[in-house]
């Protein structure tokens, strides 16, 4: 009820316009009860022989409360649509901000599918609800009360039968809409099951067919698709059983009014006009019985939706920087690690445990170490993607956690192994860092970067689009593109998680061109898995399983370390046949 | 990173394109009428449930009628008691029929849809590799779910809303002119207004609601990529500059959807309102003719009572119109897609290899891809490969490594030459027999959401505990199954995430294996793994190859090695052949390929 209550808090802006509605609601609700009165007041009229004025008087009133009921129900609807789409726009502003505070841990503890099923499905529901569902809650039931008082006045017994079926409609309409979501909810998991099976499927096909598996993936399919029809068939049957009753019950209070009051129409106790109008009003009333039970269970669902939008909303982001918080001080990029140990939750070993390094401005560093040794969490550190438990990380002397968040990473630049770049143009691409850079800087950039080339040759240049309905790019590629957005975003740390994993040999001594261009300047730290990766480096820090082992050049560590003898020897594949095709087209292999 | 702009058609052809709907109805109904045919009896009896329905749906308002008429004003109870009981008997049949009809056509429905999910699948799974190479999978799986889907709310709300409600505006016609033909036909003045305001509603919504759910598709799809990219977001300090596009995104859809409000708040209210006035026109016209004694009071008041059922429907109509238009357009999709012909087939004289030594002949094999410069990918490849030897395949990206394994698996088929296991043109054999006798490690090992044995036993149809647990261990699986609380049973996640790179390797040559093939093809893994699973990877090689024929795409100096033939390939030539030794000897590319490396891995190499 709590979440009920502070989703109502969402209409707070809008509280002038939620009372407009309201009102326009309430005015356009007496015209329609107005209706029927009428119509019964013209029927007596005829009844009575009266075709002159009065009828003429009433038609007219008739069309008067239509006009009226027009401008209004216009006015209601276009106040009241402002205020659903405000509401929808606030949220998902609101829901956007925040996920673009939170720290980076809270996404790696969550589907990104979950994400969207709250930003998309949950929001619609919410802002549906309260836009409209509201609306309609209070008209339905205004109607249902108006129309119940006019007939009481008319004749308070047949009222009362008549009105009999409506609190049945409304129990039944909400317990339909209770049993009924549940199962249509499943019908959806069952078609995302179905879904997932496809997807699999098609992406795995290559594999499918090496293995001659076509019949028993089918199978499978089959079976799926099975799950799907059945759980439909179910819902279906609530459909069936519940949907027809609601509409049935209306028209036992219509055969009551037929019944009953016209025995009372006979007995003289009734006007044949309050006969018709009782009939009309009934009538009339069918759909608000209705409207209100699903309402009412539409409620429940934005209620449920409103508290998984608010489980985001709550949460406060973990990573801040203080209020007012100055940029790095002015230096070269000298990186300290002093007593650093990290762990992430849900893990129960620690990432990183008293980590001490000094890496001096303008050096270059490569970590290695075995895969899970901490060595990219290490990196992670410095442009403040997450914060240590205990110990302190400097940049030029200043604790991290004390500089001003977005200049801190501003200063820092990551250059990934497999580079994330945005669907947009390969200039955009480039400009991310800066995005006011110009042409000119952005075509410097993809020089140095070794991209230039490739990038000439494009359709549309620096303007092409990449991604989704446009180029997909190869690994070395995309890599060379981040390796220019780096450069452009100019910062004076580099990090280089083993940016030369996935390419050939010529392409591979293009990016280490690049990359020492990039290099020079700027303090670089490399996550090295590869031997040509760390001759790029001054120095070398071996790291396993969370700690520093060792720290020296490479021939010191070669004389001193096992670990890094063996890694060297084993761990680093010696890539030179390595001929990889562009990881998009060829994801299920061969 | 804004919205993709659709070309603007010039109004009145966007009207015209409007108003005629999707192309080819033609095909689209048989090819509807095709999926219902299985189920024909429940189609029939589907409509006529139907017609029990609407005619009960529309029967209240006459029977009112005669209650005042013959039971009220001539003050005959009997009469009344009578017509109540027939009102009842009406609504029982209505609460029955629609329960039945309601029934009937979620079960055909959905029956339908299963069915053209099943046809689907099936037919994607005959086309071959290079249909999937030239589609984005995305596109596929949109076929198969979203179009499926929007073909649902089409069979499932749309086509029952059409017929009800064209049957219940043409029942209530009928009433009408049977209870007064005059009266009815001054009501029906009121259709011409309706339907042209219903046509206008249909072309301005349609173009509008495709507008908005162009707007929340981009909304959508921009949060999508800023939460896949959070890091960089991150990591470059932009969360301000996507805070502005996100405000813009959300504010255009904003407006799009503030449009659906004006239309929607001008039409409905407006209809409202005409009711309102037919309602007074009836009062004032049949009010006349009743006072004068043409109609009965009763007429006047069926009138009033049956307005309902005649705009109800026409509302409803055109509110269909964009369910119409998306469930068509799917059709429309899914059509094509089955209509795409499969290119490698079975030859009906194709018979089954029986069980193979693995001899391997490349005969003159030429091979085009239908590329724009029409440049060869492989061009005179004539070699072979010994029964229980294996070759290692060398060059540059492009050079036609891949294509040929393909080959060998006939994912694709050579457009001259011929591609021959043991003497058997692959072309006259069925895929499953060869296929099921090779085992294929491709460079990204695709696993499936399942457990670890799914995995490894998918190599094998029917594979016993026993064989996936003895192909595991030969790979050296064990040790990491032990680290795993459900052992051999534990899921390996989505596409395997749950496992290392490594592992995953570990796992495709398994499945691989367990089928104990008579020919492997290798993708050699590129993928960085940790010193330990690295040299598991090296130990489960040398077992994998030990008796079988092997074609390996070769990236590692060690495998290369290991190979008993080095083919070396150049623009879809092959260059060089032979053992290591002698290729180093020769001085060739091989040798040029390998000094490369010397000097590459110079600085740290002793």
């Amino acid at each position: 009820m709590s979440t009920f209550i502070r989703l109502l808090g969402f209409l707070k802006p809008y509280r002038r316009s939620v009372i407009w509605s309201l009102l326009l609601a309430l005015g356009a609700m007496a015209m329609t009860v107005a209706l029927p009165l009428l119509t019964g007041q013209a029927v007596n009229a005829i009844n009575n022989h009266d075709g002159g004025k009065s009828l003429k008087l009433l038609a007219l009133a008739v069309v008067a409360a239509g006009v009226i009921r027009l401008a209004l129900s216009v006015a209601r609807r276009v106040v009241a649509g402002k205020v659903s789409l405000g509401i929808e726009y606030d949220l998902r502003q609101r829901l956007y901000g925040h996920l673009q505070k939170l720290e980076l841990g809270f996404f790696e503890g969550q589907q990104t599918g979950q994400l969207m099923s709250r930003a998309t499905v949950d929001l619609q529901a919410v802002r549906f609800f309260l836009g409209y569902g509201l609306v309609f809650v209070v008209q339905s039931a205004l109607t249902i009360f108006l129309s119940a008082i006019a007939m009481g006045i008319l004749q308070p017994k047949l009222a009362a039968i008549s009105l009999l079926p409506v609190p049945i409609v409304v129990y039944v309409a909400r317990a339909y809409g209770r049993r009924s979501r549940p199962a249509l909810q499943e019908v959806q998991q069952r078609i995302a099951e179905l879904t997932a099976e496809a997807e699999e499927n098609i992406s795995g096909v290559r594999v499918v067919k090496a293995f001659a598996a076509e019949d028993r993936q089918l199978e499978r399919f089959r079976h799926a698709t099975s799950r799907v029809f059945s759980q439909a068939m179910f819902a279906t049957k609530l459909q069936a059983m519940f949907n027809p009753l609601i509409a049935f019950l209306p028209n036992m209070g219509l055969a009551a009014i037929l019944l009953i009051g016209g025995r009372d129409v006979i007995a003289g106790r009734l006007t044949i006009g309050a006969f018709v109008a009782f009939y009309a009003y009934l009538l009339m009333l069918i759909g608000p019985m209705r409207t209100l039970g699903i309402m009412l269970g539409m409620a429940q669902r934005a209620t449920a939706s409103g508290a998984r939008i608010f489980e985001i909303l709550d949460r406060e982001p973990a990573l801040t920087s203080p209020e007012g918080a100055p940029p790095p001080p002015p230096g070269g990029g000298r990186i300290e690690f002093e007593a650093v140990s990290l762990s992430y939750s849900g893990s129960n070993r620690p990432a990183l445990s008293e980590i001490n390094l000094t890496v001096d401005a303008g050096r270059t560093v490569a970590i290695v170490g075995p895969s899970g040794s901490g060595k990219s969490s290490l990196a992670s550190l410095v442009p403040r993607l997450y914060d240590p438990q205990s110990g302190t990380v400097r940049l030029d002397g200043a604790d991290v956690r004390s500089l001003d968040l977005p200049s801190l990473r501003q200063s820092v630049a990551i250059v990934g192994d497999d580079p994330f770049l945005f669907s947009a143009t390969v200039h955009d691409n480039i400009a991310y860092g800066q995005p006011n850079a110009s042409r000119e800087e952005v075509v410097r950039a993809a020089q140095q970067a070794q991209a230039a080339g490739f990038i000439d040759s494009l359709p549309d240049g620096y303007d092409t689009r990449i991604g989704e309905r446009g180029l997909t790019l190869s690994g070395g590629q995309r890599q060379r593109i981040a390796i220019a957005r780096a450069i452009v975003a100019d910062p004076r740390v580099l990090i280089l998680d083993d940016a030369t994993s996935s390419v050939d040999a010529t392409t591979e001594r293009e990016i280490k061109r690049a990359l020492q261009s990039v290099m020079e300047g700027r303090t670089t730290l490399i996550v090295a898995h590869r031997l040509s990766t760390i001759a790029l480096a001054d120095e070398i820090a071996v790291l396993d399983a969370g700690h520093l082992i060792d720290h020296g050049t490479h021939s010191e560590l070669l004389e001193r370390s096992d670990l890094y003898r063996r890694i060297v020897e084993k761990g680093l594949p010696d890539n030179v046949f390595l001929n990889r095709k562009p990881v998009e087209s060829e994801a299920a292999g061969l | 990173m804004t919205a993709t702009q659709t070309p603007v058609l010039s109004r009145s052809a966007d009207v015209r394109r409007r108003m005629r709907g999707t192309g080819d109805r033609g095909r689209k109904l048989k090819g509807l009428i095709r999926l219902l045919r299985p189920y024909r009896g429940r189609v029939i009896l589907m409509f006529l449930t139907l017609f029990a329905a609407t005619a009960a749906a529309i029967a209240p308002a006459p029977l009112a009628k005669m209650a005042i008429d013959k039971g009220i004003t001539p003050k005959d109870v009997g009469a009344l008691d009578q017509t109540v009981a027939l009102f009842v008997a009406s609504a029982v049949v209505y609460l029955l029929a629609t329960s039945a009809q309601t029934w009937l056509t979620g079960w055909v429905g959905q029956r339908a849809l299963a069915d053209l999910r099943m046809e689907l699948f099936q037919h994607l799974q005959t086309l071959s590799v290079e249909f999937y190479s030239k589609n984005r999978s995305g596109v596929i799986i949109s076929r198969l779910t979203n179009d499926v889907e929007a073909l649902d709310s089409l069979v499932s709300d749309g086509i029952v809303s059409l017929f009800q409600g064209t049957l219940t505006l043409f029942g209530t016609a009928a009433v009408l002119l049977y209870l007064d033909t005059q009266l009815a036909l001054a009501t029906f003045a009121v259709v011409p207004i309706l339907w042209i305001g219903g046509l206008l509603y249909r072309i301005a919504s349609a173009d509008i609601y495709r507008r908005t759910r162009e707007k929340i598709a981009a909304i959508t799809s921009y949060l999508q990529e800023t939460l896949s990219g959070i890091r960089v977001v991150r990591s470059f300090g932009q969360e301000p500059r996507h805070m502005t596009e996100f405000a813009q995104l959300n504010e255009a859809n904003r407006g799009e959807n503030m449009k659906t409000v004006y239309l929607n708040a001008s039409y409905f209210p407006a209809v409202e309102m005409l009711s309102a006035a037919v309602t007074a026109g009836i009062l004032l016209v049949g009010g006349a003719a009743a006072v004068s004694g043409r109609l009965t009071v009763g007429v006047v008041f069926a009138f009033v009572a049956a307005l309902n059922n005649f705009f109800d429907p026409i509302s409803q109509l055109s509110q269909l119109y964009t369910t119409y238009q998306s469930g068509m357009a799917a059709l429309d999709k899914i059509f094509e897609l089955l209509d795409t012909e499969a290119d490698i087939v079975d030859q009906p004289t194709a018979v089954d290899l029986p069980h193979i030594e693995g001899r391997l002949t490349f005969d003159q094999i030429q091979f085009g891809y239908a590329g724009p410069d029409g440049a060869m990918a492989l061009n005179g490849i004539t070699f072979e490969v010994p029964a229980g030897t294996s070759v290692a395949l060398v060059g540059e990206t492009g050079a036609g490594k891949s294509t040929l394994a393909k080959l060998v698996a006939r994912f694709h088929d050579p457009t001259e030459g011929r591609m021959l296991v043991d003497g058997h043109d692959l072309r006259e054999v069925t895929a499953r027999s060869l296929r099921s006798q090779m085992g294929i490690v491709p460079q990204e090992p695709f696993l499936f959401s399942g457990t670890l044995a799914d995995n490894i036993g998918f190599g094998l149809q029917g594979a016993t505990r026993e064989q996936i647990v003895e192909a595991g261990t030969l790979v050296g699986l064990d040790t990491v199954v032990e680290s795993f609380n459900e052992g051999w049973d534990a899921p390996v996640g989505e596409r395997g995430v749950q496992l290392s790179s490594g592992q995953r390797q570990l796992v495709a040559f398994a499945r691989a294996l367990v089928s104990d093939p008579r020919i492997l093809v290798l993708d050699e893994a590129t993928a960085n793994v940790d010193v330990h699973t690295e040299e598991r990877i090296e130990e489960a090689l040398e077992k994998l190859l030990v008796g079988r024929t092997a074609v390996i795409i070769a990236h590692r100096l060690s495998t290369i090695r290991t190979a008993d033939m080095i083919v070396v390939l150049e623009h879809g030539r092959v260059v060089e052949s032979g053992s290591h030794d002698e290729l180093i000897e020769a001085g060739g590319h091989f040798s040029a390929l390998h000094r490369d490396w010397m000097d590459h891995a110079g600085p740290l190499s002793k």
